[in-house]
């Protein structure tokens, strides 16, 4: 294996250098619908005041911890809802867990992304990109933001990158997996065009599957319980990414960076050894695709860690690591302030320095390229 | 040899009160039932490393079969704050794998009046006083 696992164990804190942590997901908020008012037009703000944010999650009325939440982040009581909490997000994941860097995704997004009125859509998805970026990133310098674009119509998502791309501060388009297309088809083509001129990478969640327009999240409708859904996200992933390898969207775009969030990646060698085999026997039909896909997904395609596996023996996730070379692949997240949230620590200290290094910071500063400036750092 | 540590008097805990101390470097959450009774559990989640006892308290919810919801023993079952890992607040064992995983629980009395230390309570009535015991 490519991984080099050291039986030592180096905290965190006595690491020297210390270790940059570079959280690639995490959740912010509004706190109510009138923190939009300032960013819209009239007639939008009029809309928003009567109809409200339309909730995606009333297809399972259920979630892990409490509301989503990690239960001990309601440090504003019951009714606040802590994705909202600025002072809680320094206090309890910033300065906590020594995050130098964070990486906003807000929690909206995916309810703004399902509406089928697109220029209503677009007019949300601007106002909470610059509600994000006043109210978040100018008021605390380790926050980077994952700019909500209106996938569902690409012409619209590519004014939205136009329009807020090249904010210093802005480093990746956040993307969720429900889709009506897969996103390799060639209709999204000037998105990712769009991307690579702001230096933007692209960021995929889950999300959204079987809401709004979107087909079902499985092949066979619906499941019952919230439980399958945390099961069967990976293919959401493997769906997009194959259509990534086969049409070739890494051939037209030897720049794109791709972030898959929040699905493991326990899955992803089985994965890349299957696409190798399907391509090795079926390269006469697509043979734009010149190289390996796994070499394809080594190079463009990185997952992050939360949740983290958990393994049975729990060592059998570092020969994962090493068959999908993680040391270059894995991205750190915690996924803050949600239930299923990972500390740094989660990245075991048996991986040794150099590799929890690479997960916890250096692999993201070489993805996002505006974070490449802060290599070495 | 176990030892006693005096934490508070029973007024200062109502039922459905929880506290949180510090007791030669554990961090320990004492909990009082509804019904009255009083547990203390180790206030580290053998998971992750959560604060467990900022938990919710919940019920014991089991099913014979499919779909057959039975929810007991109200309030007796501590949900860890981050992954929701259930633990047994009586005993600490977890409720998936009882023999397997559990976290440190300690007994906690209430007193009449156990040692000299609990002088600094003020206790000038006969109200009991709430005990931590640590083996």
């Amino acid at each position: 294996m490519n991984v080099t696992m050291k039986n030592q164990s180096t905290p965190l804190a006595e690491a020297k250098p210390r270790i940059r942590v570079v959280d690639a997901d995490v959740h912010h908020n509004i706190r109510d619908k009138s923190d939009l008012y300032p960013y819209l037009a009239s007639i939008e703000r009029k809309r928003l005041e009567e109809h409200g944010i339309p909730r995606n999650t009333s297809l399972y009325q259920a979630n892990g911890g409490w509301k989503g939440a990690r239960a001990d982040t309601f440090d504003a009581g019951e009714e606040v809802d802590p994705r909202s909490n600025f002072d809680m997000f320094q206090k309890k994941l910033l300065d906590a867990c020594s995050v130098d860097v964070a990486i906003l995704q807000v929690e909206s997004t995916p309810s703004l992304v399902a509406l089928a009125d697109i220029d209503y859509s677009a007019a949300l998805i601007r106002a909470i990109n610059d509600w994000s970026l006043e109210h978040w990133v100018a008021r605390d310098a380790r926050y980077r933001l994952s700019l909500t674009i209106p996938m569902q119509d690409p012409a619209m998502a590519v004014k939205e990158i136009e329009r807020l791309g090249g904010h210093p501060a802005v480093i990746a388009a956040y993307v969720v997996c429900g889709s009506p297309r897969l996103y390799g088809k060639r209709e999204f083509d000037p998105i990712y065009a769009a991307c690579i001129d702001h230096g933007l990478a692209l960021s995929l969640h889950f999300s959204n599957e079987g809401f709004g327009m979107n087909p079902p999240p499985t092949a066979a409708g619906f499941p019952s319980y919230y439980g399958e859904t945390y099961l069967i996200r990976p293919q959401f992933y493997q769906a997009h990414l194959s259509s990534f390898l086969f049409e070739g969207t890494f051939e037209k775009f030897p720049k794109l960076k791709v972030v898959c969030c929040e699905s493991g990646f326990g899955w992803v060698p089985a994965f890349r050894w299957r696409a190798d085999m399907a391509w090795k026997e079926l390269r006469w039909q697509t043979p734009w695709i010149k190289r390996l896909p796994s070499e394809y997904l080594e190079e463009h395609v990185r997952f992050t860690t939360q949740p983290f596996e958990e393994s049975e023996p729990p060592g059998a996730v570092d020969e994962i690591v090493g068959w999908m070379n993680g040391a270059k692949t894995l991205l750190y997240s915690s996924d803050f302030p949600h239930w299923d949230f990972d500390p740094p620590e989660s990245i075991p200290s048996r991986f040794g320095l150099h590799v929890r290094r690479q997960i916890l910071a250096e692999n993201a500063l070489s993805t996002y390229p505006k974070l490449a400036g802060l290599a070495g750092a | 040899m176990p030892t006693a540590h005096p934490l508070c008097k029973v007024s200062e805990m109502p039922p459905g009160s929880r506290k949180l101390v510090t007791i030669g470097g554990r961090d320990i959450g004492v909990f009082r039932l509804e019904d009255g009774r009083f547990f203390g559990l180790r206030n580290r989640c053998p998971h992750r490393g959560a604060p467990l006892c900022a938990g919710r308290l919940m019920g014991l919810v089991t099913a014979e079969r499919p779909y057959q919801l039975v929810r007991q023993r109200e309030g007796e079952i501590l949900r860890c704050p981050w992954h929701g890992w259930e633990f047994d607040l009586t005993t600490g064992r977890s409720v998936f794998m009882p023999e397997g995983v559990r976290v440190k629980s300690y007994p906690v009395r209430v007193q009449d009046a156990p040692e000299p230390a609990v002088d600094k309570f003020d206790v000038t009535e006969s109200e009991g006083i709430v005990v931590l015991w640590i083996e």
